[in-house]
């Protein structure tokens, strides 16, 4: 470990062959606390900068493994996912529930209205309790295929 | 708990409100990092896709509550991505298959010549073979890029203990690549 001394940190050869054993001969990859150090040290002691070109062999190596990029297919598929998990264009409104306007032109849009104007109809001639009108709206949602958030919104 | 600063910390929350351009960042940001775990944890091409689309759209599901402060999305979503890696070397386990499939030949081929692909081939294969812990700290501190403590912190284990895991598997690695150059490596890596 590094130890301090005259305001800074100081390294020891054994630590700095252990981090370099670890971590291998980049520094950045080294703990944030002791890089200083080790910087220092390998400036100041011959032995370590070889230990750090050794180490650089071994990363070297490492990084000649092929590095997978994402095909387009993959992009997309991940991209579409978003959509399916309830993200992406729309969903804002979705969460409000608003209804889109093109929800009007469908047929279960029309059934809905047609159904609503019954509701009105009954209205005017019978004495229509609160709950046949709640069992009214619940049947819209049902013709128009809306969960209730859509319908009731919130 | 101290909070801690998140880079991703932004895209996250939009994200989380369906911004498709940040959706699209978001993809360019973490799939490369996740299809990179997965290959290097589970060797098999086919597998890391699946894996790293799975830990996509957990990602997509917790952006919407994501709660900034507690972590990084990034380590939130590597703890993602080895789980659902684990799970799958688990399953393997549980078949006990004998020798592991598309091994290439891991002799030296001096007359070959150190080319990039055979060079990678080679790397890919001493990886494939080191001990299951010994190449997740390597794949976490090396490939990804993590910092020691978030590193040991998804492994479970403490600094110490990654340390040597990590010196292990880079011993054994330079065992199985000793014949290997390190100057032809680095003209192949170009």
């Amino acid at each position: 470990m590094g130890k301090a001394g005259a305001g800074t940190m100081t390294m020891t050869y054994e630590r700095f062959e252990y981090l370099t054993d670890a971590y291998g001969g980049d520094l950045r990859r080294w703990p944030e606390a002791e890089r200083e150090a080790a910087r220092a040290l390998r400036d100041a002691d011959p032995r370590a900068a070889v230990l750090l070109r050794e180490a650089d062999g071994l990363d070297a190596l490492l990084d000649a493994a092929s590095r997978p990029a994402p095909s387009h297919a993959l992009r997309e598929a991940v991209i579409a996912s978003a959509a399916g998990a309830g993200l992406g264009a729309g969903s804002k409104a979705r969460r409000r529930g608003a209804i889109g306007p093109l929800a009007w032109l469908s047929g279960a849009g029309w059934a809905a209205a047609a159904c609503a104007g019954v509701v009105f109809g009954v209205n005017l001639t019978s004495h229509l309790t609160a709950d046949v009108q709640a069992d009214a709206v619940l049947y819209q949602a049902s013709l128009a295929g809306a969960d209730d958030t859509e319908v009731l919104g919130g | 708990m101290a909070k801690t600063a998140d880079p991703d910390e932004e895209l996250v929350r939009r994200v989380g409100q369906g911004d498709p351009a940040a959706i699209q960042a978001m993809v360019a940001r973490k799939l490369p990092r996740m299809l990179m775990l997965a290959q290097r944890m589970l060797g098999d091409a086919t597998e890391a896709e699946d894996v790293a689309q799975e830990a996509m759209l957990r990602a997509w599901r917790q952006a919407p509550r994501w709660a900034p402060g507690q972590a990084k999305f990034d380590t939130w979503l590597h703890r993602v991505g080895l789980n659902l890696c684990y799970d799958r070397l688990r399953r393997r386990r549980e078949i006990a298959t004998e020798a592991p499939p598309d091994r290439p030949d891991e002799g030296p081929a001096p007359d070959r010549g150190l080319l990039a692909m055979e060079t990678g081939a080679r790397v890919e294969a001493a990886l494939a073979k080191l001990p299951e812990r010994q190449r997740e700290a390597i794949v976490l501190c090396h490939y990804q890029e993590l910092g020691n403590i978030e590193a040991a912190g998804l492994m479970n284990v403490s600094v110490e203990a990654l340390e040597s895991l990590l010196s292990r598997g880079r011993r054994a690695l330079r065992t199985a690549l000793a014949d290997m150059a390190p100057e032809a490596v680095r003209a192949a890596n170009g």
